[in-house]
């Protein structure tokens, strides 16, 4: 009895399992490279532990999956269910990012 | 996997071993990559340890959402049971402070304190019967399991608390015959070696009860339950959990009652005089059995987390 991949967790643009998807979407990294990508277009800073465990979560979840080991150091790449993931849950932030732009908008409207 | 200089071999040793074994050479990769030749901070470390731990939670079933809800709800139904192995010994501390309490009763101050001590009483008896249902629910799985072989995984577990049981019985005896010829001012205290003896015993009977429970727990991990005695299991772990709740409850209620009626009965001062209801045994067994409730609670949270799904399934 296995559970469908959850989405669930993947809402806040801080939680480590999204801005791993969001940085493999452009083709597989090991932890390093994911670390420095995470921090470039994030500015967040994974530790390491915090890393392995999003990426033990979403390898768990069929989200990612393992590839051939390079010199001790393993690569990740996303799976079509981690794609199909990280699409709802960037949509769902599009959504909520459209409704807060078009609400700013008419807020600055009503001050001026 | 390789081991690692000693430094980060250390660190790694807060994660669990399927877990190390999985990812520990990454992970080590990963923080090299990371340090750089320098040295780890202690936060980094402490970050790393902490990670480890949550790891082992997860593994265990208590922390975060699991793949496999049945493993949630069977690990949630555990804590409770663990929980009430420490509950019972806050108990038996209960047991042994409250003794004759009602004799340092004033007339007229006896309903309150009465009442509430003969709900822990009940309630206590109530907890056992349900543990001893959960044990007989699970009695037709574990015959399985040994039939399947898993006894063998079980022998070295059982042999432990069957010495350990052993031992208390064996000294439980000479004990008793020993407390027969003290007076009731030696045996609550004043004979040094005989409290030192009793705190002995005490100590030994938990560690009974604590290797018991562990073998229940390796047991069930093992065992592959069906769905209905899943829910079995975990209705009677919320209902313990429940009696955990209550009997602290009581127990507040008739320290409460005691304190307010008759704090020479705490301090074992003489009928009439004052003090603070605050000792230090009413208190750390108080204490033990808040804590024992609040893990058992976190137990009955992580049932209810997957229990529908359990009982869709």
């Amino acid at each position: 009895m296995t559970r469908a991949p959850r989405t669930d967790g993947l809402r806040r643009t801080n939680d480590p399992p999204l801005l791993i998807l969001t940085s493999l979407a452009d083709g597989p990294k090991h932890g390093h490279a994911l670390a420095k990508d995470v921090a470039s277009f994030a500015g967040v800073v994974l530790g390491p532990g915090a890393l392995y465990g999003a990426i033990t979560r979403l390898e768990e979840r069929g989200l990612i999956e393992p590839l051939e080991v390079k010199d001790r150091r393993r690569p990740y790449r996303i799976t079509g269910a981690g794609e199909t993931a990280l699409a709802e849950a960037v949509a769902d932030m599009r959504r909520i990012a459209d409704v807060g732009t078009s609400r700013l908008k008419l807020a600055s409207r009503a001050v001026a | 996997m390789k081991r690692r200089p000693g430094d980060l071999t250390g660190l790694l040793a807060w994660y669990p071993p399927s877990w190390r074994e999985r990812y520990g050479d990454e992970l080590v990769a990963l923080i090299e990559d990371e340090l750089d030749g320098r040295r780890a901070t202690v936060r980094f470390r402490a970050s790393v340890a902490w990670s480890g731990l949550r790891e082992r939670g997860h593994e265990a079933g208590l922390v975060g959402e699991q793949t496999v809800p049945a493993h949630q709800v069977r690990a949630g139904s555990l804590l409770v049971l663990c929980s009430w192995t420490a509950f019972v010994l806050a108990g038996a501390s209960f047991s042994k402070l409250s003794e004759h309490f009602a004799r340092s009763l004033l007339p007229g101050t006896r309903t309150l304190a009465q009442g509430a001590f003969d709900a822990v009483v009940l309630l206590a008896f109530a907890g056992a019967v349900v543990v001893a249902l959960g044990a007989v629910a699970a009695l037709p799985s574990f015959v399985r399991f040994v039939r399947a072989g898993g006894g063998r995984a079980m022998r070295r577990p059982v042999a432990i608390a069957a010495l350990l049981t052993a031992l208390v019985v064996a000294l439980t005896i000479p004990f008793l015959l020993w407390a027969h010829h003290l007076n009731s001012l030696q045996r609550n205290g004043g004979h040094g070696a005989y409290a030192g003896a009793y705190v002995g015993l005490a100590v030994l009977v938990g560690a009974v009860l604590a290797q018991w429970t562990a073998v229940g727990v390796i047991a069930a991990r093992r065992i592959d339950w069906s769905r209905r005695e899943l829910r079995v299991e975990a209705v009677l772990a919320m209902t313990l959990a429940a009696s955990m709740v209550a009997i602290s409850g009581a127990t507040a209620i008739w320290w409460g009652s005691i304190g307010r009626d008759a704090p020479w009965f705490l301090q074992g001062t003489p009928t009439g005089t004052s003090g603070s209801p605050f000792t230090v045994n009413i208190v750390l067994t108080m204490a033990l059995m808040v804590v024992a409730a609040f893990f058992g609670l976190y137990g009955v949270t992580r049932i209810a987390r997957s229990w529908r799904a359990v009982s869709e399934a």
